[in-house]
């Protein structure tokens, strides 16, 4: 019988090192960035692409719209656009369809058995995970919407607000749908849900309710830059970009924990 | 370790053979799973050292949760489990030496074979992961340089780079659910081998399967779950030779079977028989160590020639058809 290794003849020579100490994980630096590659690979698919620049392209029309009819208060009617399209719809939507397959897709497609098996902080892919999909996110509702803004005629004040707005909204929304998509099977529908209940009724209801609302805090960006008085905007500036980035990190460590516990199919 | 091997940064195999773990590889004391109201697997306990040794059971006894628990993929509800004398759950450190294949036919598909157990070399920290996943392919028969997606192969070449991702960082305790699903006969010869030479080189290799006639392969050394618990645990002959509640079956071949039988029967080596032709008669007997001792004696006694004795029921088919209460 012919051998199979013998005929290379030689192992690596680690197969005889000992067993690393308790807790020590992989030390490379390549695996986030390994991870976050595959990551990225994975999300970049020709319907989520042609989706989103569906989106986008729509964010860009609207712009369009809004400053052909040289209405008296450009920048109020820049900011309603921004706030009621891009910070309602686009970033929550974008964000979610991006971020909660990052993980979720790996689970249902019984993938992620590659990943958890290595000796890899769970953080590490959970970081990795929430970066592709703001790698992804960012430019895909920023740029549109930052081209929306400035076509309305709202000026330096209303681009640069968007612009803001989008971006702790990406960090923020990443975070939470990442986590949300390892948590639920259908964390697409639970997504939405969140958006178009919770944001779109609930918060409504009281101050509380707005306060558990990254909208409430997105639009608050806008609202300071602008001057625009938008409802459920009352936040100071500081608090309106901290908020949604500490949301973010939370949910990377939440998902990063989660991980550890979780049962791998 | 030889001149080539210190200068290439590799070892020869035989040097591999002096890390055989003193220790069991792997232990599972009162490992207890169950998912809702349904007990997968319960009270298993069994310690298996360096070797292959093959999971057997039906379909849906319990073993692919098994596997899922040695590779730390769940926790047991109750019970310990020890990879090399850590928790796979609790001490991620030890999955450096832990090799699965997954019963799933998924991979990555966005991804070529090299770059899929690259990655895999990566993520294990491994010092030379291009030149240890060209290695690990190269063993299962595949090419680095192919520059196809994994979504274009078909199910035997994904099964073949499952493997190469579980044996890139030379692991020590391989796990390995239904690893010949999909491949042609002369690829489940070679990852036999490859199999059998990994547990030779000192590694654990645990390789579930129902299909017996490929655990057969894999050698003697078995654990037969059956409805979650741990019907056996060795070596199948052994296993069958302590079945005294189960008579063994043999089938003689002689020119005067008929007397044969008759004056095994008067001498009680045997208590029971059946004529099958003018040459054959299967005949039943509980000590069959006294058997074969005596059987060649009687024959000579009465002057009968002996072509063959064969047993009919100590094969791997057979235990396991008794262990898990198969017709």
């Amino acid at each position: 019988m012919t051998a199979v290794l013998g005929s290379r003849a030689r192992v690596r020579p680690w197969s005889r090192r000992p067993v690393p100490r308790r807790g020590r994980t992989s030390r490379t630096p390549g695996a986030f960035a390994a991870i976050y590659r595959l990551m990225l690979r994975n999300q970049a698919s020709i319907g989520r692409v042609f989706a989103v620049m569906a989106l986008g392209v729509g964010a860009i029309l609207l712009g369009a719209a809004v400053g052909l009819q040289h209405t008296v208060d450009p920048v109020h009617d820049g900011a309603e656009l921004i706030n009621r399209y891009g910070l309602t719809i686009l970033v929550p939507v974008v964000t979610l369809v991006f971020s909660s397959s990052t993980l979720g897709d790996l689970i249902d497609d019984r993938t992620l058995v590659y990943l958890w098996l290595r000796p890899v902080n769970r953080l590490t892919v959970a970081a990795a995970a929430a970066g592709a999909a703001m790698t992804i996110c960012l430019p895909a509702v920023t740029v549109p919407l930052v081209i929306c803004a400035a076509l309305t005629g709202g000026g330096i004040a209303l681009v640069g607000g968007t612009a803001v707005a989008a971006a702790v909204g990406v960090v923020g929304y990443c975070g939470m749908f990442v986590a949300l998509g390892l948590r639920f099977k259908r964390a697409l529908v639970w997504g939405l849900a969140y958006i178009l209940l919770w944001e779109g009724y609930v918060a409504k209801a009281s101050k509380t309710a707005s306060r558990l609302s990254l909208r409430a805090y997105t639009r608050s960006v806008v609202s300071q830059y602008t001057g625009v008085r938008l409802d459920q905007a009352g936040l100071t500036i500081v608090a309106a970009v901290l908020v949604p980035v500490v949301v973010g990190i939370v949910f990377v460590l939440l998902t990063g924990r989660r991980l550890k516990k979780t049962a791998v199919d | 370790m030889t001149a080539t091997a210190a200068r290439t940064g590799a070892i020869d195999l035989g040097a591999i053979g002096a890390t055989l773990e003193p220790r069991p590889m792997v232990e599972a004391s009162g490992v207890s799973k169950w998912f809702g109201d349904v007990v997968a697997v319960s009270e298993v306990s069994f310690t298996l050292g360096a070797g292959v040794t093959a999971l057997l059971g039906p379909n849906g006894a319990g073993k692919s949760t098994m596997l899922r628990l040695l590779a730390g993929l769940v926790p047991p509800d109750r019970g310990e489990l020890r990879i090399l004398g850590r928790d796979p759950r609790a001490d991620i450190a030890v999955l450096r030496r832990i090799g699965l294949v997954p019963q799933q036919e998924t991979v990555f598909d966005s991804q070529t074979a090299f770059e899929f157990v690259h990655m895999a070399g990566v993520l294990h920290g491994i010092p030379k992961p291009d030149r240890a996943a060209k290695q690990a392919l190269a063993l299962v028969e595949l090419e680095h340089r192919d520059p196809r997606r994994l979504s274009t192969y078909s199910r035997g070449m994904r099964q073949r780079v499952k493997v190469a991702q579980a044996i890139v960082h030379s692991p020590r305790v391989i796990v390995l659910d239904e690893p010949l699903t999909g491949l042609d006969p002369r690829q489940r010869r070679h990852m036999t081998r490859l199999f059998h030479e990994l547990g030779d080189l000192g590694c654990c290799v645990i390789v579930s399967s129902h299909v017996l006639d490929e655990v057969e392969r894999f050698g003697s050394n078995v654990l037969v779950i059956a409805q979650g618990r741990l019907a056996a645990e060795g070596d199948f002959r052994a296993i069958r030779d302590l079945m005294e509640d189960r008579p063994h079956r043999l089938r003689i071949t002689s020119d005067h079977p008929h007397q044969l039988a008759g004056h095994l029967l008067a001498d009680g080596l045997i208590m029971g028989l059946e004529l099958i032709d003018a040459r054959s008669v299967v005949v039943e007997t509980n000590d069959v160590h006294s058997f074969r001792r005596n059987v060649a004696v009687v024959a000579r006694e009465i002057g009968a020639r002996l072509s063959e004795v064969v047993p009919l029921d100590d094969d791997l088919d057979s235990v396991f058809r008794y262990l898990v209460g198969r017709p």
